[in-house]
């Protein structure tokens, strides 16, 4: 099987992986380069534990070839950690209880974020829709509905000032 | 007490891991890293009954990657397990591998430790196991009638056994019969609820690492995390010293990682191959194989008066526990101990039976035993209100039970709300209820 | 695992296709491929980096690369039947990676935005070794959705009439498909002139459904016709059964909701 290099930047750091066989974002962000909040609930699309943002888009990385990101920049919640925004966002999760088990908050954080991107005041509703591809078995989703609409409302506040 | 006196009831409490949960950086356990790791997958029976004649690893075992092949000849320690046998429950019916039989589609019957799960995948393919296919019993009532096909020696008649030979878990208060033919009306009818899978997040799994001490540390999910370093030593025929079980973060739970399937093949897995082995469920088998809550069928007789007087009731319920107890027997209990609900009646008999059938072994889940009666009682409290044209609402306050009143397993009721509670609910929905039924209280039957 | 292949050009890419066959399973999106097809085949072809994802437009057409995504079409196209049934696959990570082109070949009951085009009378043009080969995508299917070479477009005129989409899902995001209908009705006179109707989930793949259609067709759009062309496409049906509904249930969903559809229509 012909081998090939793909070089992708994840989180500001420019990483090479040699491979040939299909093989997915997800495989390569946590088991080769320890990129932990990537989780994997399901490998098939179904749960948005394991999204990741891919030039400035949200994408699935567990039904991503990393072949089809080569050249791109790939960003996790540890790429996210240290900005203001995130960290403000963490707080809103934290005063909440918009966590519980934990496994779908780092996807969720990611999607929050790229939603915040596109569209930093988003309706109940827009946020509810943004969300439809992370699963939460634990908090019925209304804290995490309102752990954004916190934030949002915050944002606009300083906007304002 | 007062509240103002409570330092905790009353005051949210922050999650222990909440900070980490947020950045990523909780380390679930699959998260641990460890050099080396060797990957485990299950061959399972393809038949949901059916006699093994024999077990053909000798392809997967020259299937590239593969490190070695576990079946129930490997097994050093016990080849039956029940997770609550330490607490006295049994018998240890479970096979860890299956031997003689497969009693259900999905039976764990051999192991294959490789290199990479791919490897793993393509060498669980490859073992040949010869079955003769036995019929098969899906449904409980089935399963009792006589000629049904016998899951096991261990139930002859395809169900539990209580305590002194009894075959259901019971309840006899006062004189069912004698009420039944003094009520004004009989309501009749029975109740079926489905298997549910728990659907965690985050799937079962573990990965256990041989340590340079001789012990084996296990980097568990498992809800269950004392039941599974029992029945792990006993598996292992290992002391618990030798076991060193890392758990508590758990990537979603809700009963269903109280199984005991993972941890004590995978660490056999690593005291035989002297290498770290990780063992996680796809979401396929996390469906398909992991326990669910257990189906339930119950019906339920009650003899009712023209003024809402439910003066008895006569549940019989069968617990579909799959084809093995697991922790059917204890839920069975709970769901006999739940009847009549939350409602005073004079005369309650009930049987509540664990039955054996082909399916998936079923075990806990949020309230597993309650909810299925709840379900059936209040199904039927409605019928009630219909059948004798009273208002739902009315004929639940009249039954609710008092403080003080005898429940139906002889224990009186102590801190009763339930009055409270219906007339909390009538008030958030908008519900008008008469001024009578408005001033009773849980203190006082004579109330209203 | 499949050996990945990254074609620099079509001609690279319908000679893969060629060379592998049905060994051979094509990555767009990856979302339906990566989990249906990629574990079972020796040969994965990613097509991302042929682009394909241009929209253009003319005189009231459409052409549509086969790599537009569900993102795009719900920010590009204002054609809303067409951004509604985008809006409803999956989420939205999802949504910038699931292809116009992918869906064409979704598993049933998925393919809500191919039940569109094909309500659209869409064409389909495929990439192969004999050069371009363009048909009908009715046709593509009737004749058992075979591809013989990359596909590469859509093309689709101007809707001849009113284009209403409706699902019939589980839940309000990101629901699975139980039924989809698609109905694009030309009036003329206060009769339709022409009826294009298309359903999904129903069969093996999209259909369009010429009896209801010929229920329409010359009649005013009253109630006896609209519950006439309902009644024709749930007989016209053939769903499966699956966790999320029965055939039972879908066969009468079609009829409902395309009588919903026809009524959205009427009322203008």
């Amino acid at each position: 099987m012909a081998s090939g290099i793909v070089s992708i930047k994840v989180n500001g750091r420019a990483e090479e992986v040699v491979t040939g066989a299909v093989t997915t974002l997800q495989d390569v962000l946590r088991n080769n380069l320890d990129y932990t909040s990537v989780k994997d609930g399901c490998s098939q699309g179904g749960c948005g534990a394991c999204s990741v943002i891919v030039d400035g888009e949200l994408r699935l990385s567990c039904l991503t070839p990393v072949q089809e990101v080569d050249g791109s920049e790939v960003v996790t919640l540890e790429g996210l950690n240290l900005s203001n925004s995130i960290t403000a966002l963490q707080q809103k999760f934290i005063e909440k209880y918009a966590a519980q088990c934990g496994f779908c908050t780092p996807g969720m954080m990611v999607a929050i974020t790229a939603l915040l991107d596109r569209n930093a005041n988003p309706s109940r509703d827009e946020i509810a829709e943004a969300l439809a591809g992370n699963i939460c078995r634990c908090t019925g989703y209304l804290p995490i509905i309102e752990a954004v609409e916190s934030i949002v409302a915050e944002m606009a506040g300083i906007a304002g000032d | 007490m007062a509240m103002k006196d409570l330092k905790i009831v009353g005051q949210p409490v922050k999650l222990r891991d909440l900070d980490t949960h947020v950045t990523g950086e909780t380390v679930f356990y699959e998260d641990v890293r460890v050099p080396r790791m060797l990957h485990l997958k299950m061959h399972r029976s393809r038949y949901p009954h059916a006699r093994i004649l024999g077990i053909d690893t000798s392809q997967a075992l020259s299937s590239p990657g593969v490190v070695t092949v576990l079946t129930h000849e490997d097994l050093p320690g016990k080849k039956l397990y029940n997770a609550l046998a330490g607490a006295g429950v049994g018998p240890e019916d479970e096979p860890v591998l299956a031997f003689d039989k497969v009693r259900w589609k999905g039976e764990s019957v051999a192991a294959v430790i490789a290199e990479t799960p791919e490897q793993a995948n393509a060498a669980v393919a490859k073992i040949k196991v010869e079955y003769e296919e036995l019929p098969a019993v899906f449904d409980v009532e089935e399963a009792i009638k006589d000629g049904a096909p016998n899951l096991t020696a261990h139930w002859p008649n395809n169900h539990y056994v209580y305590p002194d030979d009894h075959r259901a878990a019971q309840i006899r208060y006062g004189d069912v019969e004698k009420a039944f033919a003094e009520a004004d009306h009989i309501v009749e009818d029975s109740y079926q609820t489905q298997p549910i899978e728990q659907a965690p997040m985050e799937t079962n799994g573990c990965i256990a690492v041989p340590e340079g001490d001789g012990r084996i540390t296990v980097y568990s999910n498992t809800q269950a995390l004392q039941f599974s370093l029992d029945v792990t030593a006993g598996i292992l025929d290992m002391p618990t010293s030798k076991l060193r079980f890392v758990g508590g973060t758990v990537g979603g739970g809700f009963g269903g990682k109280v199984d005991i399937q993972p941890e004590p093949i995978t660490t056999l897995a690593a005291l035989r191959t002297g290498r770290p082995v990780k063992f996680k469920y796809t979401r396929e088998e996390e469906m398909q194989v992991s326990s669910s809550r257990s189906a339930w069928r119950v019906y339920v007789k009650d003899g009712v008066m023209n003024d809402g007087r439910i003066i008895a009731r006569k549940v019989t319920t069968y617990q579909d526990s799959g084809a093995y107890l697991r922790f059917s027997s204890y839920a069975c209990m709970k769901h006999c101990g739940h009847m009549p609900g939350p409602y005073t009646i004079p005369n309650v008999s009930v049987d509540s039976i664990v039955v054996f059938t082909n399916r998936t072994p079923s075990n806990a889940m949020r309230g597993f035993g309650v909810m299925a009666g709840s379900f059936a009682l209040e199904v039927q409290m409605d019928k009630i209100a219909e059948t004798i044209g009273m208002d739902p609402w009315e004929l639940r306050l009249i039954n609710a039970y008092r403080e003080g009143d005898m429940k139906a397993h002889r224990k009186e009721v102590e801190d009763a709300g339930m009055v409270e509670s219906i007339l909390a609910a009538a008030e958030m929905a908008g519900k008008q209820l008469p001024e009578n039924f408005r001033n009773m209280s849980s203190l006082d039957r004579k109330a209203g | 695992m499949a050996e990945y292949l990254r074609p620099s050009s079509l001609e690279e890419a319908a000679g893969m296709i060629a060379a592998h066959g049905s060994t051979l399973a094509i990555v767009a999106g990856g979302t339906s491929a990566m989990r249906f097809a990629v574990p079972y085949v020796a040969y994965a072809m990613g097509v991302r980096g042929l682009g394909m994802n241009e929209i253009e437009r003319s005189s009231g057409g459409l052409s549509l690369g086969a790599g537009v995504t569900m993102r795009q079409i719900r920010d590009s196209l204002p054609i809303p039947a067409l951004q509604d049934a985008a809006r409803g696959v999956g989420g939205p990570a999802l949504q910038n990676m699931a292809t116009i082109g992918g869906n064409i070949f979704a598993h049933p009951p998925n393919g809500d935005v191919a039940t569109v085009l094909l309500a659209m009378d869409a064409t389909v043009t495929f990439f192969t070794t004999n050069g371009e080969r363009t048909q009908k995508l009715e046709e593509f299917y009737d004749s058992g959705a075979q591809a013989d070479g990359l596909l590469t477009r859509i093309d689709c005129a101007a809707p001849g009439g009113e284009l209403v989409f409706l699902k019939c899902g589980r839940q309000r995001f990101n629901s699975r498909t139980v039924i989809s209908v698609a109905a694009c009705i030309g009036l003329d006179n206060g009769k339709v002139g022409n009826a294009c109707i298309a359903v999904g989930g129903a069969g093996a793949h999209p259909m369009r459904c010429a009896a209801a259609e010929q229920a329409l067709i010359g009649r005013a759009l009253d109630d006896a016709a609209i519950t006439a062309a309902g009644d024709e496409a749930a007989r016209a049906s053939s769903p499966g059964t699956d966790a999320v509904a029965s055939e039972w249930y879908r066969r009468r969903m079609v009829a409902t909701y395309l009588c919903r559809a026809l009524r959205q229509i009427a009322a203008g």
